[in-house]
């Protein structure tokens, strides 16, 4: 690699306010600590993911099994695991499905939850740091607990039927486990409520950081309350939102164990994520290269996801990166 | 912002919201405390008739346990709670320690190239169960399977860009001269990193030990995969007793449940300043 | 006699239950199409004062008039008054379009009407090829037009504006005040702003309101306030360098004297006897521009030169007399040596006394001639 030409862009701003430490870095003098430095991380990627990676590519394009042998005797198959999984596979592509409809539904509930809870932090109330703390609970704790919570509260006996029956009626005996629309929505409540929190928390911040003063002159300008959120604050927020949205979007496609610890994936395959569907296939049915070719399409699926999320603000959000 | 007062109805939301966001945790906890006959009433009951700390025992002693089913479900949690220390401490630590000096390296030095931040990116949309399938191949043909070294080797490099980039966030927020500084006194630069910027950062480097501490001890999907006879880890404990057919073993997995979930909450508290930075890979400051 | 644009009657601001004491009872009438600076340090009030016309504050007494009509009961987006801030504040993703007709967009007006009311006021202003820029993309002085034409556009009462050329570099800044000044004339605005800047207040008000601890110390037109400081705080702020100030005694017949003299410390100054400023604490001031040098021989007041600072134009020498040191301004070609022993004379009619206690200005004449 080449160093780069020191320009006069690069010349730092030396005036003491500004923190610059991420900036034009001083290339000539440092090189090879920098190397130095990065280099146990750089082995370690290689080593545990990068190669494992690259297996995991080569498998996919084989038709191995853990029972016929090693790897490298597998038959070369070319693209057929993929054209399977793609034309198919209704079982695969219904995951993808429900997947996408299921975060597409709790990143919406979060948001809305997250976004209301925020404009309700500021304003001023009495103990609002205890509270603050409070709210952030649910996302401290392990999925797998999280899952295991819920998968009690939803039993026939348990206490959501109690309070539904308590306001419904007792004829609302709601067998969670056991209907698919009524798992699905045991998922997403299980969701909404562990993942909430981070939204909470993004969207206060960037609430926090939007600039007084804007707001200040668009109330002298007449502006009410709601058109004063919407016209000025709300797009001041919009890189945070994305940022909260891509963030929370990449782990929502991989989940896992929350589903596991619910419903294994069940009622039949109503719940079935992507994830779950990977893993019956690679652990249950022992068809790895099949699952591996599974997992790169989701990856090139999010990638593309992804990108096409974030093109509206990629100059901004490069500065927010930053 | 206007800072106004609460209305009467945005109180009772936040009353309504606190009580939805608590509900659970404290089911878990009434849960934990119940005494072996309360566990299979019928309806739930929320409040223990008494209150004990029996399941909290019932969880280290094998014995008890196998009153209450065969295989996994018998198992005490000893081995997992010894396996999740072991392996969450080792590898935050090495995750952190690997990460600080990445970190370094990319902030001070621009080892990073413009694509970093993608490869990073795409790597954590990789759904872990396909990528636990080559770690189960290559780790069977050394031997790593149904070991802590492999475990935590996986550990380590799962939350590597975590650390390294939320530590790198910290670095970036101080200013280079004063490294510099001290350098002009003629300090070689790996000891002034040492000196003069490692201290700099502690609190980010004990939040950033704290978040990735976190993720580690939540980790289910490799610990599931890669633990058989030798290896367990809190998470797949748990998951074991719950084959335990529905009911019979309500309070002992609760216990276990509050256990793991007692740390993570102090630590998260700890470290709530910095939550939004790790979440966001440092995207995002409060 | 028209009604003051804006009036401030016994306006007042407390805070902690009167412990800090912001603004102390300020009276001010601003009439229709003047422009006025509120003149003072950090921390004297002006800024609280306005916020409190804005409506960003509540006093905590007194009122406040426009055209007229008390305003303090009215939340602020209706009070028709224009803030533009310090920071300028414009709207960084909208367009300057879209920053100019927010003040009418969310009063529901007429797409035609605001259409046209935005054009004219980007005319006016100099920023009609801009307006499809995004507010973010825009220079510093540009965006203080789009801050300014923002509140332009929903025609206000009064125009008030927070430093509004302290973020300016010197050339923006010459260029701004032609602009304000041409606004004044062109639609007779009143303009009402805050700044701690006296060049900034000399150079756009036609009067000036010196404050400090949150009382208006004195209302004098532009032209007169430096040379007629009403309040010895008065006289040590204006003037670059401000009027040099000796706190003492005025005494009958001192030492061997003829009649009374003003003694400060060391320094001594005689006074004719027909001097009406009885004994008692005074405070002498001598404005530098009417200090002259002459030979020692012929001067009340000798001493040396420690300090000469040349401005281009004139130059400030600071003498050391009898350990008081007096600032001179003198032009630039006279300009003496350091350490030189000079005499320094003055004009008896320029002398300026202000009374110890009130340190008000006391209006008397006295002639001087030294000893």
């Amino acid at each position: 690699m080449n160093p780069p030409v020191a320009t006069s862009s690069d010349a730092p701003d030396l005036s003491p306010a500004a923190p610059h430490g991420g900036g034009k870095p001083a290339r000539a003098k440092g090189g090879n600590i920098g190397l130095a430095l990065t280099l146990p991380g750089q082995i370690v990627s290689v080593l545990v993911l990068v190669i494992p990676l690259l297996v995991a590519l080569y498998m996919s394009f084989t038709d191995w099994s853990p029972t016929r042998g090693s790897l490298f005797d597998a038959e070369f198959v070319g693209f057929e695991n993929y054209s399977e999984l793609l034309i198919w596979d209704t079982r695969f592509l219904y995951a993808v499905l429900r997947t996408l409809c299921i975060s597409a539904v709790c990143l919406a509930l979060e948001f809305t939850f997250g976004l209301s809870l925020a404009v309700l932090f500021m304003r001023s109330f009495r103990g609002k740091s205890l509270l603050f703390s409070a709210f952030l609970t649910p996302m401290m704790i392990l999925p797998v607990v999280v899952g295991y919570i819920f998968w009690m509260l939803f039993q026939s006996s348990g206490p959501v039927n109690q309070i539904l029956e308590f306001v419904l009626g007792p004829d609302v005996a709601l067998e969670w486990f056991r209907s698919a629309p009524l798992a699905v929505t045991a998922v997403i409540i299980t969701e909404v409520w562990h993942w909430t929190p981070l939204f909470f928390l993004i969207l206060l911040s960037g609430l926090n950081s939007v600039p007084e003063n804007p707001v200040r002159a668009a109330v002298i300008l007449g502006a009410n309350p709601r058109q004063v959120f919407w016209r000025v604050i709300m797009p001041t927020l919009k890189p945070v939102i994305i940022v909260a949205f891509v963030i929370r979007a990449m782990e929502i496609i991989k989940l896992f164990d929350e589903v596991f610890m619910l419903t294994r994936g069940g009622p039949g395959s109503a719940t079935e994520t992507i994830s779950l569907y990977i893993y019956k296939l690679a652990f249950n049915d022992f068809q790895l290269a099949y699952g591996a070719a599974a997992a790169f399409l989701v990856l090139l699926g999010a990638l593309g996801l992804i990108h096409l999320l974030l093109m509206p603000v990629r100059n901004q959000l490069l500065e927010v990166k930053r | 912002m206007l800072s106004k007062k609460l209305t009467l109805f945005q109180a009772a939301l936040l009353a309504a919201a606190l009580a939805v966001v608590l509900f659970p945790v404290f089911w878990i906890l009434m849960t934990a405390i119940k005494p072996p006959t309360d566990w299979n009433a019928s309806p739930a009951i929320w409040m223990p008739s008494q209150p004990t700390l029996v399941n909290f025992k019932t969880l280290f002693d094998p014995d008890a346990l196998k009153e209450y089913g065969v295989g996994g479900v018998s198992q005490s949690a000893t081995k997992a709670v010894f396996g999740s220390l072991l392996a969450s401490i080792t590898s935050t630590a090495l995750s952190v320690l690997i990460g600080l000096f990445a970190a370094i390296g990319i902030s001070r030095y621009g080892a990073e190239n413009k694509s970093t931040p993608l490869v990073i990116l795409s790597g954590r949309m990789f759904p872990p169960a396909a990528i636990a399938v080559p770690f189960v191949i290559i780790f069977s043909n050394i031997g790593l399977t149904d070991s802590y070294v492999g475990l935590i080797a996986i550990y380590v490099a799962a939350t590597l860009p975590f650390s390294t980039w939320m530590l790198k966030s910290f670095v970036d927020d101080l200013p280079r001269e004063i490294e510099e500084a001290a350098m002009i006194d003629g300090t070689s630069r790996m000891k002034a990193h040492l000196t003069v910027t490692i201290p700099l950062i502690r609190g980010g480097l004990f939040a950033t030990t704290m978040f990735i501490f976190i993720l580690n001890w939540s980790e289910f999907m490799f610990a599931l995969v890669l633990s058989y006879s030798n290896v367990s880890t809190i998470p797949v404990q748990l998951a074991k007793y719950v084959t335990a057919t529905a009911g019979t073993l309500y309070g002992v997995q609760a216990a276990l449940a509050v256990l793991a979930m007692v740390p993570l909450v102090i630590v998260g508290y700890l470290i709530q300043g910095h939550l939004a930075r790790g979440m966001t890979f440092g995207a995002i400051k409060q | 006699m028209s009604i003051p644009k804006l009036e401030l009657v016994s306006l007042a601001k407390e805070y902690n239950d009167g412990a800090v004491v912001a603004v102390d009872g300020i009276d001010l009438s601003v009439a229709p199409g003047e422009t006025i600076a509120l003149l003072g340090p950090s921390g004297c009030g002006k800024s609280t004062t306005l916020n409190m016309v804005v409506g960003l504050e509540e006093p905590t007494s007194g009122d406040i008039h426009i055209d007229g009509l008390s305003i303090v009961n009215i939340p602020p987006g209706k009070r028709n008054v224009g803030l533009v801030f310090q920071d300028y504040a414009v709207f960084p993703s909208m367009t300057v379009r879209q920053n100019l007709a927010f003040g009418l967009v969310v009063r529901k007006a007429a797409k035609d009407d605001i259409d046209r009311a935005v054009d004219e006021v980007a005319e006016l202003l100099g920023m009609g090829g801009r307006l499809h820029v995004r507010a973010r993309d825009l220079g510093g002085s540009e965006m203080q037009r789009v801050a300014i034409g923002r509140t332009l556009v929903t025609k206000p009462a009064v125009l008030l504006l927070d430093e509004p050329l302290s973020n300016l570099e010197a050339a923006a800044r010459l260029t701004m005040r032609r602009e304000l000044r041409r606004l004044q004339s062109e639609i007779g605005l009143t303009i009402i702003y805050v700044t701690h800047d006296q060049i900034e207040a000399l150079s756009l008000a036609d009067r000036i309101a010196v404050m400090h601890a949150g009382k208006i110390l004195q209302v004098e037109k532009t032209s007169v306030i430096c040379e007629r400081p009403d309040h010895v705080y008065v006289a040590g702020f204006l003037g670059s360098p401000p009027m040099n100030l000796l706190a003492g005694e005025i005494a009958p017949g001192a030492s061997g004297a003829a009649g009374p003299a003003f003694t400060h410390g060391p320094l001594t100054l005689a006074l004719p006897a027909d001097c009406p400023l009885g004994k008692g604490s005074y405070t002498l001031g001598l404005r530098p521009e009417s200090l002259r040098l002459v030979p020692e021989s012929e001067a009340p007041l000798a001493g040396t030169v420690s300090l000469v600072e040349f401005r281009g134009g004139d130059v400030v020498v600071t003498v050391d007399v009898a350990s008081v040191k007096l600032d001179v301004i003198l032009p630039a070609t006279e300009r003496p040596a350091m350490g030189q022993s000079v005499g320094v004379d003055f004009d008896p009619d320029s002398l300026v006394f202000f009374g110890g206690d009130s340190s008000r200005r006391l209006d008397v004449r006295p002639m001087g001639r030294p000893l």
